[in-house]
């Protein structure tokens, strides 16, 4: 198809050549400017309704403009629990736990892949295991555990039970794999041991997994509710999730407050997904390639 | 050699880990030692006039203070004192329905209460207890448990009838029909005249109690269900009925859309209980009180009115007594008229105690709106449901067996069958794990 030109040979005006020449990236545009909508459109609702009225939050209808704009819904909401604190409580827990699955996750890796040790498989199926056991069921041992323990309303109930986790390690495992064996077998003749390899050579070649490690053990603390709940007294230890429950009532929901909360909770995890972007990406699409 | 050692380890270790978890029996260890703690669900507005009132009680009582923590909703309660439960950990008190209470005395959690309530300074005397609805005190007694009390109402709900007063008037429908058979033709009214479905709904094991009830029937008669009976199959027969006739709109399961729909105006009744009064009012606005109305539930005969009673209760757990006696002196101090007029009048709920219902702020409230007093008058023929072992399960049984019939899966007396057959296994079931924790 000749696409200066029409059907009778008559020059076409510019913008239709343009559109003719590239149709093939512009309908790739307009299906991905669709699906992203789609995707902003429950984050757009959210934040429309956390500006309207109680009334008008209630009213059936996906609208994403609100008919008067309550900026005192924050206010209100901000003043309705203890948010300053349960943002403090969350970062604590969130960031400790990031930190320290992040480690167990990258040593119990590097260790299922390098290091030979009887029962190494075992090993790396009891953490595949404990990937599929619910947490359902076994959050009345692990409250037992803590209450046994006397942890009952204290950090280490909300952070030592999740520093480790077996999603966490076979991702790291699967990203040692990409490293040839060479590069391990050549340090260790050159005399470098296992520990110095390790912090030399493996960990700077799967820093975006690392780096992935950390966002999702941020996101999965952050973002959890029941845990904090059961294993919880007061506000002193209580994190945002939980902040999010006061506004559930036996009759109904404050949805406009319900949205102005969840917003405020939602904030982190965005500017944490956005500064960390690019490493999830990268460790998306190399992640199901084995070296 | 390791090869067998560590799958040995393993396994002695998950050993351990589960004799750990055996279930407690006897005293319990207190959250806290140097307060009784209160396990509640209060959201923010009920929330702050709860730590008011427990202020005052901690500042008038001078004995160890109460502590309320907001623990989430019902489920997250239920399984929060389930682990501490496990864990022999548990609060002094927490909020309860039935159901959960029933759990808790199988695991030898909760405490029987005639204790303190005939206890000589700090019970109640036999005027104070002949002053509560006697169906408020009915239903915290455990027929599977000697008929103790284990648990004690705060307050009270009601199912009643919401309408709406604008669809009412279009459609010509002058009051809130009284009988079923009115009820069915208004609804029939409204459908003709308006074009919307008339009766907002959702699958719920207690509305359909009340239904039951309403019709002069049981849901259980202390032996066995009374699903096949004919007042239950003559509520899901209506309700099928409905569902033919377009009549009907079911909300999901667990969702207050029956609620939206009736203050929005795509519904001109819902069923719901007495405590959905404020969240209702609020939701529709400033003419809120123009346009809601409230009724008690249409019935069989109006000259014998049933309605089913609801609403929490709180159980005291077996910690140490000086927690346990403080517990209690919280949940008796909370019934008096004083205290139980301001809550009542805040959320909805209805005192458990006759007297209150003379309290000025109580009057007030009747005088400023008048359905408000419509709960207070049903508390007179209001009945519990059975707090029989297993009723939990019973629950999702019938909300299962409602939602089938509302979305037309399944008729009517297939359900009634099926309702009986299997809420009489889960009753069964649930007996005999009761026999073998020795009850």
């Amino acid at each position: 198809m000749n696409i200066t030109r029409s059907a009778y040979g008559f020059p076409l005006p510019l913008p239709i050549r343009l559109l003719r020449k590239n149709a093939g990236i512009f309908l790739l545009y307009v299906a991905l400017m669709g699906g992203a909508w789609l995707f902003c459109w429950p984050f757009l609702w959210m934040l429309s309704t956390s500006l309207e009225t109680f009334q008008e939050a209630m009213a059936p209808g996906l609208g994403i403009w609100p008919a008067s704009w309550h900026w005192e819904n924050y206010v209100e909401t901000w003043r309705s629990t203890s948010f300053p604190r349960y943002f403090l409580n969350s970062f604590v827990v969130a960031g400790t736990v990031a930190v320290a699955v992040t480690v167990s996750a990258a040593l119990a890796g590097y260790a299922l892949v390098f290091l030979r040790f009887p029962g190494r498989r075992l090993a790396f199926l009891v953490a595949l295991g404990a990937m599929m056991v619910p947490f359902e069921a076994v959050f009345i041992p692990n409250f037992v555990l803590i209450a046994r323990l006397g942890w009952y309303n204290t950090f280490a109930a909300l952070i030592v039970p999740w520093c480790a986790n077996g999603f966490s390690i076979f991702l790291m495992r699967q990203a040692f794999l990409m490293i040839p064996a060479d590069y391990y077998e050549a340090a260790r003749l050159d005399g470098c041991g296992a520990v110095r390899f390790l912090f030399r050579v493996a960990l700077p070649l799967v820093r975006p997994t690392l780096s992935v490690t950390a966002v999702l053990a941020f996101l999965g603390s952050y973002n959890a509710l029941l845990w904090p709940l059961i294993v919880t007294a007061d506000g002193s230890r209580r994190v945002v999730q939980v902040g999010l429950t006061v506004f559930t009532t036996e009759s109904g929901v404050q949805l406009h407050l319900l949205m102005c909360a969840a917003t405020i909770v939602m904030l982190p995890s965005v500017l944490l997904f956005l500064l960390a972007q690019r490493a999830v990406s990268e460790t998306m699409l190399v992640s199901g390639v084995k070296g | 050699m390791i090869r067998y050692l560590c799958p040995a380890l393993l396994g002695i270790a998950m050993l351990l880990g589960s004799a750990g978890c055996g279930k407690g029996h006897g005293t319990f260890l207190p959250v806290d030692e140097h307060t009784a703690v209160f396990w509640d669900r209060q959201d923010t507005q009920s929330a702050s006039l709860m730590r008011e009132l427990v202020q005052a009680f901690n500042t008038q009582s001078g004995r160890m203070p109460i502590r309320w923590e907001h623990a989430g909703g019902y489920t997250e309660i239920f399984r929060k004192v389930s682990a501490g439960i496990q864990a022999g950990l548990l609060p002094a008190m927490a909020v309860s329905y039935e159901s959960m209470t029933s759990e808790y005395i199988a695991a030898g959690a909760a405490v029987p209460l005639e204790r303190w309530i005939h206890d000589p300074e700090i019970g109640l005397s036999e005027k104070d207890l002949s002053d509560f609805f006697p169906a408020a005190l009915q239903s915290n007694r455990y027929p599977a448990h000697g008929n103790r009390m284990y648990s004690f109402p705060l307050a009270k709900s009601v199912l009643v009838m919401y309408c709406n007063r604008e669809i009412m008037r279009c459609a010509g429908v002058e009051r809130p029909p009284e009988t079923w058979k009115a009820f069915l033709e208004a609804c029939r009214t409204v459908r003709r005249v308006t074009g919307k479905p008339a009766f907002a709904t959702v699958p719920d094991c207690s509305t359909f109690s009340g239904m039951v009830f309403s019709m002069g029937g049981e849901v259980y008669d202390g032996q066995r269900l009374q699903y096949d009976g004919p007042e239950s199959l003559a509520m899901l027969e209506l309700l099928e009925t409905m569902v033919r006739d377009n009549l009907l709109f079911m909300a999901s399961p667990g969702t207050f859309d029956d609620n939206i729909a009736l203050v929005q105006g795509d519904a001109a009744f819902v069923l719901r209980s007495s405590s959905s009064r404020a969240y209702l009012l609020r939701m529709a606005g400033e003419h809120g009180t123009e346009l809601l109305d409230i009724a008690p539930i249409p019935q069989k005969d109006p000259n014998r009115p049933a309605t089913v009673l609801f609403g929490p209760n709180v159980t005291i757990f077996a910690v140490p007594e000086l927690q346990q006696a403080v517990a209690w002196c919280f949940t008796r101090w909370f019934t008096e008229p004083e205290q139980a007029a301001r809550w009542a009048v805040a959320t909805g709920y209805i005192p458990v105690r006759r007297s209150t219902l003379a309290h000025p702020l109580v009057r007030e409230a009747w005088a400023q709106w008048p359905p408000n007093r419509v709960p207070y008058d049903c508390m007179s023929f209001a009945r519990p449901e059975p707090n029989v072992d297993g009723w939990q399960q019973v629950r999702a049984l019938v909300e299962r067996a409602l939602a089938e019939v509302m979305s037309g899966t399944r008729t009517a007396r297939d359900a009634a069958e099926w309702l009986q057959q299997e809420g009489t296994r889960a009753l069964e079931r649930a007996h005999r794990a009761g026999v073998g924790n020795g009850i």
